[in-house]
């Protein structure tokens, strides 16, 4: 085992020098423990942050106790994300408290969901004294899906936020209409960081839409690496055991780490075994048969997994709302609520009772990501009405 | 079969309906409904809680139904937030809860503000949130009638889980219940931790004793240097890096101990305190 001085003094190393790796040992329950794995430490630069970053950060918002964040630190991740909203401000408290005297050590964010500068600069207070820190690193404006929700006093907020020291460094983070806001964004020159949604069941529309970040210097942070995903597979699908056995969830986030616009990733950690197998992500391609395992359950998911990109909207001959009947097909087939799924089925189709997939000779609904829509609303029909 | 279907379709209009009965903006006089009620399922949930999402999905999140109110300028939204059960419904709120307030007798619990509350009832996580345009107005009143009334039609326990009473309450901090991977260790599914000035106590149920004996003695294999302690049916204590001192013992189905403690010796005699007030 390496000791503990040795690891501190890589991370140190790590924070300080441009792009490096190297090897370190971790030890997942006691000093005297041999190993548990060999860890590849890799990092990259958080674009115009000069930050360096492991490719594997932490998304601390589920996890179970703090013992695995300050474990985390130690194996040299040195990216921690969290939010003024998780958990009522409960989380931030965990992550300070186990963070820490690391907490110099490591890179910090955090995010507000405050709509103007007054409860912005309120919750910016609450995070520094819940995290126990005298600034943070990278403050986020809380889950947007578009420029026009950002008001220029929330710029205001975070530019007097850096220049009271209280921030370095200010970003969005955003699950929908990343497309439009990541561009929107580069074009603002606001902003250091996005917090955008990525994994491997996004089309290229996506992928250039973080290059365009990238290319104007922003630093791309992932979230949801494997949402919508691997994670969406339940039991008793056909591909359960493939996708659920140890490794699966690794592609997953390999295929993110690799991606050379994407500076890190904060895949949620509960626990130790997912920490270490997270680890495994940095500094390794994606195989071939991990690419196979991808593009296998991309391909099983494509024709049922609705996007809700919006492209089909209005393009169905008779009127109904494909997209609205595509989600109720998913509470059902996906959740297991056959009984929300009707009811929301009754609601959208109000007044195309009578229509049936079967009546039209072809289909004028063409999905751009492949679902088959006239025979997965054929189900809805068959199921619901 | 005709019959059959209609029978099935007023049913089922009968059951929308009576779920519903919670989400009533005219529950406080001078309230009234504003805009349409919405719902959520786990699989859209991230549309209205952007990534806070996630921490329902962790608890068994099923659906939320929610309406927002407005008496003048002041605007309340409502959210009621079906989990898989009671006890995910108590761990939601127990995870969100201000430690720094004292918890309401709403339900199983709850806690009421000038401009928020949220309470557990049965399978229930209700969440209440004003935005006032006197920001500094104290509408604890509001809240707390909104609440009462909501209890009224909601369904379910009123009583916190029973395993809450085993935690030794002298010096308690909180109680939280944790969905999965207690004190970050797989094996410990799903339990309740305690936090104390001085380090934590947990309690983790399995479905037998067998279950909870196999789960015993694959933590202390991961313990190097663990000893046996006499705590309970079986224990053992050590020390581990990040969990300081550790006491964990089995007693029947039941898996609990204590870590964070400055000595293994220190986590066994807390350990036997815990033990003694389990069934």
């Amino acid at each position: 085992m390496a000791p503990t001085t040795s690891r501190r003094a890589f991370l140190s190393a790590g924070l300080a020098l441009p792009v490096a790796s190297a090897s370190s040992k971790i030890d997942f329950w006691n000093p005297a423990e041999p190993a548990a794995s060999a860890v590849k430490l890799d990092y990259k630069v958080l674009g115009r942050t000069g930050l360096k970053v492991t490719t594997v950060g932490f998304g601390c918002m589920i996890t179970s106790d703090g013992s695995v964040i300050e474990r985390a630190a130690d194996a040299g991740i040195n990216y921690f994300d969290t939010a003024r909203g998780y958990s009522h401000g409960n989380n931030e408290r965990m992550v300070g408290a186990a963070l820490g005297a690391k907490r110099k050590q490591v890179v910090l964010s955090t995010k507000t969901h405050a709509p103007d500068k007054a409860g912005m600069q309120q919750h910016l207070e609450q995070s520094l004294r819940e995290l126990n820190t005298d600034y943070i690193d990278i403050w986020y404006l809380h889950g947007h899906s578009s420029g026009d929700e950002i008001h220029d006093d929330m710029i205001e907020a975070q530019q007097t936020a850096k220049q009271q020291g209280k921030i370095r460094f200010a970003g969005i983070s955003t699950h929908s209409g990343q497309q439009q806001l990541l561009p929107w964004m580069a074009q603002k020159g606001a902003f250091d960081v996005v917090l955008a949604a990525y994994n491997f069941t996004m089309d290229a529309g996506m992928e250039q839409a973080i290059a365009t970040a990238a290319k104007a210097g922003m630093g791309v942070v992932a979230m949801k690496v494997m949402a919508g995903g691997i994670r969406s597979v339940r039991p008793g699908d056909p591909n359960y055991d493939k996708l659920t056995h140890p490794g699966a969830l690794l592609a997953a986030l390999k295929w993110v780490v690799n991606k050379p616009n994407v500076a890190t990733t904060i895949p949620s950690i509960t626990d130790n075994d997912q920490l270490e197998e997270n680890l495994k992500a940095m500094g390794s391609k994606l195989s071939s048969g991990e690419e196979k395992l991808l593009a296998a359950h991309l391909e099983m998911i494509r024709p049922i997994y609705c996007r809700l990109c919006g492209q089909c909207e209005g393009a169905c001959r008779k009127g109904l709302p494909v997209a609205d009947v595509l989600r109720c097909l998913t509470y059902a087939d996906g959740y297991g609520q056959f009984a929300l799924g009707r009811e929301r089925f009754l609601e959208v189709t109000t007044g195309r009772e009578a229509i049936r997939c079967g009546d039209c000779a072809e289909c004028t609904v063409e999905c751009p990501h492949g679902v088959h829509v006239a025979e997965r609303v054929a189900r809805a029909q068959e199921l619901f009405a | 079969m005709k019959a059959a279907g209609l029978l099935l379709a007023v049913l089922l209009a009968a059951g929308t309906a009576g779920a519903e009965d919670y989400l009533n903006c005219h529950f406080v006089p001078g309230w009234e409904p504003s805009g349409a009620k919405r719902q959520y399922a786990a699989d859209n949930l991230f549309e209205y809680k952007d990534g806070g999402a996630e921490g329902y999905l962790s608890f068994g999140f099923v659906r939320l139904q929610g309406i927002t109110c407005a008496s003048g300028a002041n605007t309340l939204d409502i959210d009621v937030s079906e989990m898989g059960d009671a006890d995910a419904a108590y761990g939601m709120f127990a995870a969100n809860l201000d430690s720094s307030l004292p918890i309401a007798k709403l339900g199983m619990g709850g806690q009421v503000e000038k401009q928020s509350a949220s309470f557990a009832k049965g399978k229930y996580y209700v969440e209440l949130v004003e935005v006032a345009s006197n920001p500094d107005s104290d509408d604890t009143a509001t809240m707390q009638a909104f609440a009462t009334k909501m209890l009224e039609h909601l369904e379910g326990r009123e009583t916190p889980p029973e395993v809450l009473e085993w935690f030794v309450k002298e010096n308690l901090a909180s109680i939280r219940l944790v969905p999965e991977s207690v004190l970050g260790l797989r094996q410990l599914k799903r339990g309740y931790v305690a936090r104390y000035p001085q380090g934590q106590a947990f309690i983790v149920q399995e479905e037998s004793p067998e279950a909870a004996a196999a789960v015993l003695n694959s933590l202390r294999q991961g313990f190097e240097g663990a000893t046996t302690a006499k705590v309970g049916d079986e224990a053992f204590q050590a020390t581990a890096k990040y969990l300081g001192g550790v006491c964990i013992f089995r007693k029947g189905r039941t898996i609990a101990g204590y870590a964070n403690l400055p000595e293994p010796q220190d986590a066994s005699t807390q350990a036997f305190r815990l033990a003694a007030r389990i069934p």
